[in-house]
């Protein structure tokens, strides 16, 4: 193992111990710095840029030297690691907390799109052999037009994604420093933003790796400890965390346990926490699956995950890597019910008062009396799990203005220089919209990460979908899928932010139930299809035949004699 | 057929060996996934009957007499009061605007409820006094399900105004028990497997399992499909 990584480690091995020292009252859930957790935290993202410091220099020799050195297990894990963001960390037990069964739709949502964008996409992506998703869409579709509006998507849809991930870096901050949302929203976009520019230059897939062991042993180590504490099957909290559920649902009598606030371990009968779509959530059937549904899809149009596809040597190892990846996110996804079901019993006291739902992972650690450093562990877990997905969006989002639309649109002479400097300035900028946006606190963490999926779902998945599976979806169709399928959105979020400013506009209830924010795709998504289709189909317009025996000979393998 | 066409790509009319086996594969893993998550949902939605706690039907026992009959005994009062107390119970799932129509109706019957020298202490905010008052009208043991009661009665008890119930609340109240005390329950729901709900199981744990079987299956099978067709994905 390299000596400097094992001194590193030992350096922050003997941090924690000394931050023993300064382990906080657990009890004391808000409005205090937090020593210990403020040293894990610097600590941990010291260790990142570290990292990639070290790894830089053998990786940037060539660029598919680095991927060649990757398995496919590793590929995973920077997947995993790359996916799993504050929604994932945070957001997804809140939603479960608040909606009970209706915030397994995301759970399914989030793992099931892999299996489609595996079957579908993943490894037909590698054979097209582009370098982004604007990259593929322009060429895909002999369109410059289509280039510039799937890299414009690209940037917005990573702009929404961050502005759930900076809603759950300045929760975080918040706990951590004992201070104001938006003072910490500003600091943790501050320190995000920076970290950014730093290891943003360095972006090695070794980073990642080790990220999603921080990110995945802080999630895990709680969950233990409160198995263990409450009498329940400690030894895999994941399974056993079914008699949870269930003492949750015929409620739990005072006599199982103390929570840290010194109240009873105990609930009255909640069914409405597992029973589905129950009337208490205000959570329906159809809004369940719609949630679902455009989860997945949006997975599988998402461009920053579509990118991963392209960095990989070959197509067989861009499979692997997916199958891993998704294995590696179920171990989190499989347990984030298990906070949330936990924090329903140890929250159920009215003393607790209202909780910050989108904090629930780390309150929940904090009222089961988990050791203090434990809990700011998990905080600083918490806080690399958004900040490794942040740096990767804000990056993508800026690669997408320098490269796709500044050097190949605007300036096609820009020096490499002047492309970094755009690069720059866009992620700075980026971050600054984002951190305002963040502040109006316009829904859930798992809420707003939703938008940019159902953005990925109307736009970016119906291109991808028809562009690698019928030679003969043209530039008109693929305008046509675009068009309608921004359209959907475009209604959906202004009706949202027109009711969140109070302003009522027509058919705004019915509109708000079927394109809510939230889900949009499940209708958007079938439009565009449609709509690229009967494009495509009218148009007297084909798609050029050196793009077509492309697609199906290097894709699809056709032996054409 | 022209060359052209052998290059037209369609995955519904695949022209090659290869890319028929490819399509095959495909709609199978794409029908059990599809049929395993959405499937299961319908037919939870097909089978669920709405299932009252025992509270509610506690409470439809005692309604609308409780509010509307200055007759009604101190048994049913309390009967009504602790079905309230129930669905307060509840905390975070109950909505704010909600709790405010319920804390109203349990405070006015907790306050008819008491002798005339005592109900004075429930037109103020909830003091040691009410608290005390209630727990007794209610009849509170110091253990079970009854010790969690009593600790929400410091915060569900508010100020009493008037005499009677304000008619637009009153009318609210059925809906609200009924929203909050009745759920979607069948079989699946019922039956236990490894101490879960066996639709929470199958939602939370099985489905996610699946998900990374059926892209087990699909990196296994094109390999060997690919191997077969003699197809060499180059670097």
């Amino acid at each position: 193992m390299n000596r400097r990584l094992l001194s590193l480690f030992i350096i922050i091995f003997l941090s924690v111990l000394a931050g023993n020292a300064f382990a906080q009252d657990a009890i004391k859930l808000e409005g205090e710095f937090k020593l210990g957790p403020a040293i894990i935290l610097i600590f941990i993202l010291v260790l990142f840029v570290m990292v990639g410091v070290m790894n830089r220099a053998k990786d940037t020799s060539t660029y598919w030297a680095a991927g060649r050195k990757i398995s496919p297990v590793g590929a995973g894990m920077a997947i995993a690691s790359n996916w799993m963001s504050a929604a994932s960390f945070l957001g997804m037990a809140a939603i479960m907390y608040g909606s009970g069964y209706h915030g397994l739709s995301y759970v399914v949502g989030w793992t099931g799109g892999y299996v489609l964008l595996l079957i579908l996409m993943a490894g037909q992506i590698r054979r097209y052999g582009k370098y982004t998703a604007a990259d593929f869409i322009g060429d895909r579709y002999y369109s410059k037009g289509l280039r510039v509006a799937g890299a414009s998507l690209a940037i917005f849809i990573s702009f929404s994604y961050c502005v759930g991930q900076f809603a759950g870096i300045g929760l975080m901050f918040k706990w951590i420093l004992g201070i104001d949302y938006t003072v910490a929203v500003l600091i943790g976009a501050a320190v995000v933003l920076t970290y950014t520019l730093i290891s943003g230059m360095l972006g090695v897939t070794k980073n990642m790796q080790i990220q999603y062991v921080i990110i995945i042993v802080s999630f895990l180590i709680p969950l233990f400890i409160l198995s263990y504490k409450f009498g329940y099957f400690w030894f895999l909290p994941q399974a056993g965390y079914g008699a949870v559920v269930s003492d949750i649902v015929n409620g739990i009598a005072p006599g199982k346990g103390i929570t840290a606030m010194g109240h009873d371990f105990a609930i009255l009968p909640s069914p409405e926490y597992a029973m589905p779509w129950d009337p208490a959530t205000g959570q329906t059937a159809f809004q369940w699956v719609a949630m679902c549904f455009s989860l997945m899809i949006g997975t599988a149009g998402l461009p920053h995950v579509i990118q991963r596809f392209y960095v990989v040597p070959r197509a067989r190892d861009a499979r692997w890597s997916v199958v891993w990846g998704l294995f590696f996110i179920c171990i989190l996804y499989w347990s984030a019910p298990v906070y949330s079901a936990f924090g329903k019993i140890l929250s159920s006291n009215p003393d607790v008062g209202k909780l910050a739902k989108d904090a629930i992972v780390v309150y929940t650690a904090q009222l089961g009396n988990v050791f203090p450093l434990v809990v700011g562990f998990l905080a600083a877990g918490a806080v690399s799990a958004a900040f490794s997905t942040v740096s990767g969006l804000l990056v993508a989002g800026a690669s997408a203005f320098s490269h796709d639309l500044y050097f190949r649109v605007i300036n096609p002479k820009a020096t490499e220089h002047t492309q970094m400097l755009t690069a720059r300035i866009g992620t700075i900028i980026m971050a600054a919209g984002v951190a305002v946006v963040a502040l109006a606190n316009l829904g859930l963490i798992a809420q707003l990460v939703a938008v940019a999926f159902s953005l990925a779902g109307c736009t970016i998945f119906p291109l991808f979908i028809l562009g690698i599976w019928w030679s003969g979806s043209n530039r008109v169709g693929a305008w046509s899928g675009l068009i309608a399928g921004s359209t959907v959105a475009l209604i959906a979020l202004v009706y949202f932010i027109a009711g969140k400013f109070g302003t009522v506009l027509p058919a705004a209830e019915f509109i708000t139930y079927y394109l809510n924010p939230w889900y949009f795709a499940v209708f958007g998504a079938p439009l565009a299809i449609l709509f690229n289709i009967i494009g495509s189909k009218l148009s007297k317009e084909k798609t050029p035949l050196e793009i077509k025996k492309f697609l199906a000979e290097k894709v699809h393998n056709y032996d054409v004699e | 057929m022209t060359k052209t066409d052998q290059y037209e790509v369609n995955f519904f009319k695949p022209l090659s060996t290869h890319a028929k086996a490819n399509k095959k594969l495909i709609l199978i893993l794409a029908t059990i996934w599809a049929v395993s998550v959405f499937g299961f949902q319908f037919l939870l939605m097909f089978l669920n009957t709405p299932t009252p706690e025992a509270s509610y039907t506690a409470f439809q026992s005692v309604w609308p007499q409780v509010v509307e009959d200055p007759a009604a005994s101190l048994d049913q009062k309390q009967v009504f009061s602790r079905s309230l107390l129930s669905v307060l119970g509840k905390n975070i799932a109950v909505k704010e605007a909600d709790k405010t129509i319920l804390k109203d109706a349990l405070s006015w019957t907790l306050m008819s409820m008491q002798p005339d020298s005592l109900q004075a202490v429930f037109h103020a905010e909830s003091s040691a006094s009410s608290v005390q008052a209630a727990r007794v009208a209610l009849n509170l043991e110091t253990t079970g399900f009854d010790k969690l009661m009593a600790d929400f009665l410091p915060l569900s008890l508010v100020p009493v105004e008037s005499d009677g119930l304000d008619p637009e609340k009153k009318a609210m109240l059925p809906g609200l028990m009924k929203k909050y005390l009745v759920h979607n329950q069948n079989i699946l729901t019922n039956f236990k497997f490894m101490g879960f709900p066996f639709h929470y199981w199958y939602t939370a744990q099985f489905l996610l399992i699946l998900f990374v079987v059926l892209c087990l299956i699909y990196a296994m099978a094109i390999d060997r499909m690919n191997k077969e067709h003699e197809f060499v994905e180059k670097d």
